[in-house]
């Protein structure tokens, strides 16, 4: 008998070794041209479905390049020459996407159709003419976007809406109030790594090491309970006779080259970081320090393979 | 001496080392520290693993649902060198070797993941 249950205890003990160790539940979906990787501690399989049909539903409402099927999104807008009815939750991130490019120039959502020819010409590695960023600087300045009664949106003018900038933070600002709702505290929400919500980590100090681009040998910081967002060239980025031009526009100049080549932004909302590390890319570092003061960020700024500023609360570590 | 006592500690003493056994081969049969793989998959299906561990400079021709993908290995980083996507984001990704990067290719979707133990949590 005492054999008997001396071996059931010792096959417990090797199905338990056999055990995949896995501690936290997770799930991939593809949206924004992206994966978005959802890790979470705690919760069950439902929380990780739940945060997937938010990334989606986002993904859908914000897409430029395709109509979907039954809503009225950002493709929806662009293509259409009257007010179109849109859900309410595109309506609200398009007023705060207003709200913003009210404050800073430098982010105008109405730059698609020039981001769209510079990404084509850099597909080519060409860099886009004079004559075609005059014409579409010109679209931008004469168009505008009217945010209507009973959630109706239409551009007037020839601009196209771009919210490439925004929509996985804004994404991860729901996400994040979706898990506190469900008490949910130990997660990660990792949208192509340009749009990170950290919560805390299932460890004694809660902390996640969040490696810095590759542009920066083995560097990285610690960070918990922030969004962490990151625009950069390092990836898309296309190198012309010397000068590496980016996917990321400047709406007034409608040039591709940044002033930095990454930047990554500490903050406490996912779209005001998005955009905020989009817009710092054409900063100097005075004016950055600047901003960090009156939009109570932190920022880490890279050159080339050097960190070349860095917030003083933000403590960049070495492997 | 008993023979029983006898008998049950023989068997007491296999067991344990079947247990010790049996760890040891989950231990080695997970992921060997230091080693890199990348995975390759065409719309969720993976059609090939590839071991950068080995350092080798090789090219992989990977059929994906609007072409063609050269994929090239060299140094124990993996990149996408030749596709025929129209905004050649997969290209310009360039090579990549951490664990936990991927490169994707929405045009063909194609996804190339490399697994291996991040050094990161979060590589940005």
């Amino acid at each position: 008998m005492k054999i008997n249950r001396l071996l059931s205890l010792l096959s417990i003990a090797i199905l338990t070794s056999c055990s995949s160790g896995k501690n936290y539940l997770d799930g991939k979906v593809f949206c924004f041209n992206t994966i978005v990787q959802s890790i979470l501690y705690e919760g069950n399989n439902n929380n990780i479905t739940d945060i997937k049909n938010i990334l989606l539903e986002y993904d859908a409402l914000t897409d430029n390049y395709a109509k979907r099927t039954g809503i009225n999104n950002v493709y929806t807008i662009n293509n259409s020459e009257e007010a179109v009815e849109v859900d309410p939750k595109l309506y609200n991130i398009l007023s705060k996407c207003m709200e913003v490019s009210q404050k800073y120039e430098l982010f105008n959502p109405l730059c698609g159709s020039l981001a769209k020819k510079w990404k084509s010409a850099l597909a080519n590695k060409q860099i886009l003419d004079e004559a075609t960023i005059n014409e579409e600087l010109e679209k931008i300045k004469n168009s505008t976007l009217v945010l209507g009664e009973n959630n109706t949106v239409q551009i007037i003018g020839e601009a196209e809406l771009d919210l490439g900038a925004v929509a996985k933070g804004y994404a991860n600002d729901i996400i994040r109030d979706y898990l506190a709702t469900s008490s949910i505290t130990k997660y990660l929400i990792n949208s192509g790594v340009s749009s990170v919500l950290a919560g805390e980590k299932n460890n004694t100090d809660g902390l996640y090491n969040v490696g810095l681009p590759l542009v920066v040998k083995r560097e990285y910081f610690k960070a918990k309970n922030i969004f962490i967002s990151t625009s950069g060239n390092y990836e898309q980025g296309v190198e012309i006779e010397g000068k590496t031009y980016s996917h990321i526009v400047n709406p007034i100049t409608g040039s591709a080259l940044n002033t930095n080549d990454a930047v990554v932004v500490l903050s406490d909302s996912g779209y005001l970081g998005d955009i905020y590390s989009t817009l710092l890319m054409m900063y100097d570092i005075d004016d950055i320090k600047t901003f960090e003061q009156e939009e109570n960020v932190k920022t880490i700024v890279i050159r080339g393979t050097e960190i070349v500023y860095h917030h003083p609360d933000i403590e960049v570590l070495t492997h | 001496m008993d023979k029983t006592k006898l008998r049950n500690d023989i068997i007491l003493i296999l067991s344990l080392l079947l247990v010790a056994a049996v760890t040891l081969i989950v231990l080695l049969t997970r992921t060997t520290p230091g080693k890199k793989t990348a995975h390759i998959s065409v719309s969720n299906q993976e059609v090939e693993v590839v071991d950068l561990s080995k350092n080798e400079d090789k090219e992989y021709l990977i059929n994906g649902t609007n072409g063609v993908l050269h994929v090239h290995t060299h140094e124990g980083a993996i990149a996408v060198i030749e596709s025929n996507c129209p905004h050649q984001d997969c290209v310009h990704m360039g090579y990549i070797s951490e664990a936990g990067r991927s490169i994707v290719c929405i045009y063909n979707q194609v996804i190339i993941t490399i697994d291996g133990e991040p050094i990161n949590d979060v590589e940005l």
